[in-house]
């Protein structure tokens, strides 16, 4: 049984100095409200090497938007840091593109596809040739090479995403966030989903952060997947996702070991879930 | 046949208005109302000749730039204004107050301020027609959706490329409904600044008939403010469907679903 056990962390996974593209530093976020202060991120810490593929999931109202936020610079944390390839991060970084669950309100309706997906380039000073190619290419990896002069409120949600896809990874982007991207889409069109962020990860070698409440969603895609605890936020556990590199909807589904990954996530995020906290990380709390 | 319908859906009333009003006036002659051949005939006359250049071309061209003044100053106003939450706070109720306003009531200070020219016209015209595009805009940038706004931060559109690529075409289906209202103003404000003070310009020529009792000539002046009034509004839906295309595609989507 004990062999059985995936590795572990309690608390978030830490690697040796320079060795992490992305580190989250004792992170904490209150919101002050009229109402009250609400601790929505305790204290997080983490880190990610370049190439990595993470999931984060934990219960609903864990902070997972809220630690997203503050980790692509578009909210500032109450306390504790986060550092992109070494350096700090106060606003939105160049090397960093987000995909929303709201894809539907991400995407601008006044342009086409092939224009939503050149907006940041052209934003960015890229020539135009270039763009026209990375456009191309993008919407190429994510299966719209045929709908470009569409409109992307013309599409299904699906598709709509995918746009979206496109457009993070033709940003070419290092870091890689997505915050519950296929939360609003069917379940068929969200296997296709999770099918191309593994082949897209595989084909840029970019490093990504999936954040879902889905469990089966995060172990079939990462290659880790952190767990985090409800609110206020910690990291509950830190496990390696031990399964073969080539993952399939239905072969990698009915494995034991997916089987068993799944049942140990889904007990830590029960006990995450009844106040359980990991003696590691409460020991940095009080710290 | 499709057409055929749509051309008879487009003058069928007209059709009968007309007929409608010949018979009306087709018994005993009536002073104050000429029959449809008298005012056709007088509308010839009086508009296709010197007139045109004299009378309604100005009149057209103190329209059109105090329009235009207006929809720029308005939108480049209401940008500031609607991104800027202290100088909302601070402006809303002035601006609400100076919208309160009938123009015409400036007519008579805009004259002595700026004198009785063509300048005095177009500020009559943009004081009134601002005030829609104004308020429009603000309440198009102020009610931009959060994601919108997120997803331009996180890829780094900010600043003028924010207001380019982002905040003006979100905008633009509330402002178009501005512009459409500050249309009708112009014309109406055109109209009442020329009848005030003014030697040229419909309503100057419309108010010099009235007095000198030529009745079918002032009609025909009436009618003339009618067609533009109708090619104002032909242009304006000729502009809207291209700019607003995606608009009401989506909303058509929208309401589909």
């Amino acid at each position: 049984m004990l062999s059985n056990n995936p590795t572990s962390h309690a608390g978030g996974r830490t690697l040796p100095e320079g060795q992490a593209l992305l580190s989250v530093r004792n992170l904490k976020k209150v919101y002050h409200t009229d109402a009250g202060d609400i601790e929505a991120v305790r204290n997080l810490t983490f880190d990610l090497g370049r190439g990595e593929l993470v999931c984060l999931v934990g219960p609903s109202g864990s902070g997972k938007t809220t630690l997203l936020k503050c980790i692509a610079g578009l909210l500032g944390s109450t306390s504790g840091e986060v550092l992109l390839d070494g350096q700090k991060v106060t606003g939105p970084p160049k090397k960093m593109a987000v995909v929303f669950q709201e894809y539907g309100r991400s995407l601008f309706p006044w342009l086409r596809v092939a224009e939503n997906v050149e907006l940041p380039l052209k934003n960015a000073g890229v020539p135009k040739e270039e763009r026209k190619r990375l456009v191309a290419e993008a919407l190429e990896a994510v299966g719209l090479a045929h709908v470009p002069k569409s409109y992307p409120w013309q599409l299904s949600g699906g598709m709509q995403q995918r746009v979206a896809i496109a457009r993070a990874v033709a940003y070419q982007p290092e870091v890689l966030l997505m915050d519950e991207p296929f939360a609003a889409v069917d379940a068929q069109t969200r296997a296709d989903l999770e099918d191309l962020i593994r082949s897209v990860w595989k084909k840029l070698g970019v490093t990504v952060l999936f954040v879902t409440h889905d469990i089966d969603e995060s172990i079939y895609l990462g290659e880790r997947v952190i767990i985090l605890s409800s609110s206020p936020t910690i990291v509950q556990e830190d496990i390696v996702i031990d399964l073969p590199a080539e993952r399939d909807q239905l072969e990698t589904r009915s494995l034991p070991r997916f089987t068993e990954l799944r049942h140990h996530v889904y007990a830590e995020i029960q006990k995450a879930k009844q106040g359980h906290r990991p003696e590691g990380a409460i020991t940095m709390v009080a710290k | 046949m499709k057409t055929l319908k749509s051309i008879g859906y487009l003058l069928g009333l007209p059709v009968i208005l007309l007929a409608w009003w010949w018979l009306a006036t087709s018994g005993e002659p009536n002073f104050f109302v000429p029959t449809p051949s008298r005012l056709v005939t007088t509308f010839v006359e009086t508009w296709f000749g010197e007139r045109m250049l004299t009378d309604v071309l100005p009149s057209i061209m103190r329209l059109v730039f105090g329009v235009l003044a207006a929809i720029v100053l308005g939108i480049a106003l209401g940008l500031a204004v609607g991104l800027n939450r202290t100088l909302r706070a601070v402006t809303e109720p002035v601006f609400e107050f100076f919208r309160a306003l009938p123009p015409p009531v400036l007519v008579p200070v805009l004259m002595l301020l700026v004198g009785i020219n063509d300048g005095m016209k177009i500020a009559v015209i943009i004081s009134g027609c601002i005030w829609p595009v104004l308020l429009n805009t603000i309440e198009g940038v102020r009610s931009i959706d959060p994601v919108q706004n997120e997803t331009s931060r996180s890829y780094g559109i900010t600043g003028f490329a924010r207001i380019r690529y982002q905040i003006l075409p979100s905008a633009t289906p509330t402002i178009m409904a501005g512009v459409r209202q500050a249309l009708s103003i112009g014309l109406i404000l055109m109209v009442i600044s020329e009848m005030f003070a003014s030697s040229s310009g419909l309503g100057f020529t419309i108010v010099q008939f009235q007095r000198s009792f030529a009745v079918p000539e002032m009609w025909s002046g009436i009618v003339v403010l009618g067609l533009i009034g109708v090619a104002l509004s032909f242009i304006f839906q000729w502009v809207q469907r291209r700019v607003l295309r995606w608009y009401h595609g989506l909303k058509e989507v929208e309401n589909a679903v």
